[in-house]
């Protein structure tokens, strides 16, 4: 039996999109999959992933005061030991932060892929430090679920990854925020998209769903709905554990969403999703994985920015989803309607992963993305090994000198 | 003195190579937390670029260009480690432009140049940018120093480390193969060459490089001129009735020259509780008495002193002994390094910088606090050792980590990411 660990430290989001790696891991023959999250996840881990072994750490915090740093200390002490004891035969560490590193520590005598730690030397696998190099291609990208995914070469086909999106009857869930406040819509903007669609869907209930952080904006939402609207609104910002939510989201006819944990989760459980991507979100990279979602991309020449850096230009690319026209184009969905800088996105799979497909045809990267995605899936699988002067600029830039001098044979890698 | 961060930066290569080991060594056993960068690991490569044929003006920018990726290592490690001070030894391979960018960023740097001024004259490029420099001659050189805009210039000898120069007890087979009634070890320069055939009818082995096309002395040379490591040097001075230490010229008509400095050789005999006969330096009367070291000042009293000592061991003896009492009480490396440590304090306002108290490993419960005190002691830490510097004691180890070792490095990387 092979015994693998995923260390997936970060946010809810991520821990779904970990997802096609795990089920890769999972249809080995005579595996067993383990994961290590943050403690705030683990109830939410299992219930999403019942099939592994979930283990828990002191990964997220908020002070260091002394007596949190004993209790971090004292805590993960046991945690570590518990994870030594596995004898697992491959280490999956997925996020490039310090304290991924440092668990690595643990396995310096096993494979492990991603970020790993030798001899008190950090050090990055080829893959995720090919990443890196293209993040100057954000907006030809690759899902960040087929990226994780992309340390097996076995990975699983992509359409079986989550299920088909199909609305489930039970009313409309609304994400009020996501952890990035500038991805997230104004209240006022958010009312009036969740008042259009709610009307022209005729939905029988409508959820608004966040953190305990988030209840007054729930408070908010609720004010600035008409009347026959509120009455049928339910305020669960705080309100649900993770065994609540999920319940609640799978029980959903759509989902309206910025980025969020929650649009990951929706899709993981079939339920359809309609997301609004602006400022630093891009849903190439972190689009809803799965047919049957809808993406509404705001399309300005700054985006995707960085979320860490201030805007320049007074968020603008918010304002698509203020102009006039936009509501009418929720109902009618027509090109005609579409107000400026917004590019409505379907998903879809190619041989990689994850695409998004705008309707009309105006996404003016997708030739260059084609490319972009070709050398990637070559780069992973060797199959369909081919060259072209198309692609030269983009080879150029994802393949460095040390590359060439150091890196060994397609597969072996990955393996 | 309080423990210090020290990261010591080694010569690629050469007699200040073993030098720059000891006093890593010294430093720790002071109980100084001591990183060593290891520019030997670099020198094979280095001379790779010799072996390419190319024009000289190629090869000097490849040399260069391979010189300043060292120096950019050396400079990335004092950004992770943090160092208190960064102790380099002649020819360490930081270039200037490191020295500068460190100076720049307010890192503390020593140089213990211990070489002959007079004959590497290259220090009048670096000891500026150096904060500290620490010579084994005394004046002018210190004036010379200053005159360069090197206020800081520090008379620190050379020493011994006793944990490995020390009275060894050899098999038959190695007082055999090392011992003689008279031996040398050392290097061929050009006065030993000559002094030295005047002592061929005697029971003589030589030891060392840089003697071949010698025929007279070609007989007596040992292991056909290889390199003799530290260690075997240690079993030779132990196997040696009398060891000779003549101190190295260049030039040959001066025999028995009467300089200043004293070398390596003669604290590390000394050490080992052999007996020695060395050449008079200027500078040896205040680093021994009369009566700890048996000299001379001539060729003629040399041979004399010979034919007393090798048929009077008690008094071999007498010396042996009085000098190994000396350098154990003042000559070592560990009290050399105090001696810097201590100068470094006085000159340099506001060193070593006052780092924040930390509590992260106090008032542990106390199954935690005794498998860190564990932990400590393993890593030969101080007790009340800070944080930091255990965090840096535990990422120099090998291998894959305890669950201990691992959340000590976790938690200081989750202090970083959730700092109040």
């Amino acid at each position: 039996m092979k015994r693998y660990l995923i260390i997936q430290l970060a946010r809810f989001g991520d821990l779904i999109q970990t997802k096609r790696l795990v089920k890769s891991l999972l249809s080995r023959k005579g595996s067993e999959v383990h994961l290590c999250v943050d403690h705030s996840l683990a109830a939410l881990a299992r219930i999403v992933y019942p099939e592994t072994k979930v283990h828990s750490i002191a990964a997220h915090g908020k002070e260091n005061s002394g007596h949190v740093l004993k209790e971090v200390l004292q805590d993960n002490i046991s945690s570590f030991q518990t994870l030594r004891e596995q004898s697992f035969s491959e280490v999956f560490n997925l996020n490039f932060s310090p304290i991924n590193f440092r668990v690595a520590g643990l396995f310096s005598d096993l494979p492990v892929h991603g970020y790993s730690w030798e001899n008190g030397q950090e050090k990055i696998d080829t893959w995720p430090a090919m990443a890196m190099r293209w993040s100057r291609y954000r907006r030809l990208g690759i899902n960040l679920m087929d990226f994780w995914a992309g340390y097996c070469p076995d990975m699983i086909s992509p359409p079986t990854v989550n299920p088909e999106a199909t609305p489930k009857g039970g009313g409309i869930g609304v994400v009020l925020s996501g952890r990035e406040s500038r991805r997230s819509l104004p209240v006022e903007t958010l009312a009036r998209i969740v008042t259009t669609k709610a009307s022209s869907m005729k939905a029988p209930a409508i959820y608004l769903l966040g953190s305990t952080t988030e209840a007054d904006v729930g408070k908010k939402v609720v004010k600035s709905l008409p009347r026959h609207l509120q009455d049928k609104t339910v305020n669960l910002a705080g309100k649900t554990d993770w065994k609540g939510l999920v319940e609640i989201v799978a029980d959903l006819n759509l989902l309206i969403t910025p980025d969020t944990g929650t649009m990951h989760l929706a899709a993981h459980l079939g339920t359809p999703t309609l997301a609004f991507f602006l400022s630093s979100a891009w849903c190439f990279e972190t689009g809803p994985y799965g047919i049957g979602h809808t993406v509404y991309q705001a399309d300005t020449s700054c985006l995707p920015c960085l979320e860490s850096e201030p805007c320049p230009y007074d968020v603008k690319c918010l304002n698509c989803f203020n102009e006039p026209e936009f509501q009418r184009f929720l109902v009618t969905e027509k090109a005609a309607h579409a107000p400026d800088n917004l590019l409505t996105f379907n998903s879809s799979f190619d041989e990689l992963g994850l695409v998004f497909e705008s309707t009309p045809d105006e996404d003016s990267y997708a030739g260059d993305r084609k490319i972009f995605r070709s050398i990637i899936h070559q780069f992973l699988t060797g199959q369909n090994v081919h060259a072209s002067e198309a692609e030269t600029p983009f080879i150029r830039k994802l393949y460095l000198d040390k590359d060439w001098s150091t890196l060994v044979p397609f597969g072996t890698i990955m393996g | 003195m309080k423990q210090l961060r020290i990261l010591v930066v080694l010569p690629l290569y050469g007699g200040s190579l073993p030098i720059g080991r000891y006093v890593a060594t010294a430093l720790a056993q002071e109980g100084h937390l001591v990183e060593v960068f290891e520019a030997p690991e670099f020198n094979g490569a280095y001379n790779a670029l010799s072996d390419l044929k190319v024009t000289t003006d190629r090869l000097s920018y490849l040399q260069n260009s391979f010189l300043n990726v060292i120096s950019q290592s050396i400079l990335a490690k004092v950004d992770t480690f943090e160092p208190d001070m960064v102790l380099a030894l002649a020819q360490a391979p930081l270039n200037q432009q490191a020295l500068k960018r460190l100076r720049r960023d307010g890192v503390t740097t020593a140089m213990w140049f211990v070489e002959d001024y007079k004959l590497f004259t290259y220090w009048k490029a670096f000891a500026p940018l150096y904060d500290i420099f620490a010579v084994i001659q005394q004046q002018p050189f210190i004036d010379e120093l200053k005159n360069i805009g090197q206020p800081n210039g520090l008379y620190l000898p050379l020493a011994a480390q006793p944990d490995f120069h020390k009275p060894i007890s050899l098999t038959s087979t190695e007082q055999r193969k090392f011992g003689s009634t008279i031996s040398f070890m050392g290097a061929g320069y050009p006065n030993r060459r000559i002094a030295f055939r005047k002592l061929v009818n005697h029971d003589f082995k030589i030891w060392g490089t840089e003697w071949d096309g010698d025929h007279v002395l070609e007989p007596l040379v040992q292991l056909n001129g290889a390199r003799v490591s530290p260690e075997e040097c240690v079993k030779i001075f132990n196997a040696t009735k009398i060891n000779l230490n003549l101190h190295s010229s260049v030039q040959a008509q001066n025999l028995v020259t009467g300089g200043d400095f004293i070398n390596p050789r003669t604290f590390e005999l000394a050490a080992c509780g052999a007996f020695q006969l060395v050449d008079k330096r200027s500078l040896m009367d205040e680093a021994f008495n009369d009566d700890e070291l048996a000299t001379f000042n001539s060729m003629d009293e040399l041979l004399e002193r010979i034919d007393y000592f090798k048929d009077n061991p008690d008094e071999r003896e007498h010396y042996a002994s009085k000098a190994r009492k000396r350098v154990l009480e003042d000559h070592t490396y560990q009290s050399r390094m105090r001696t810097l440590l201590q100068f470094a304090e006085q000159v340099m306002e506001g060193w070593p910088q006052r780092k924040n108290a930390d509590t992260v490993l106090s008032d542990l419960p106390e199954h935690l606090a005794s498998e860190v005190t564990a932990l400590t002691d393993r890593l030969g830490l101080p007790r009340d050792v800070a944080f930091k510097d255990l965090v840096w004691a535990v990422r120099q180890q090998q291998g894959a980590l305890s669950e201990l070792d691992t959340a000590i490095l976790f938690l200081d990387e989750w202090k970083k990411l959730y700092s109040n």
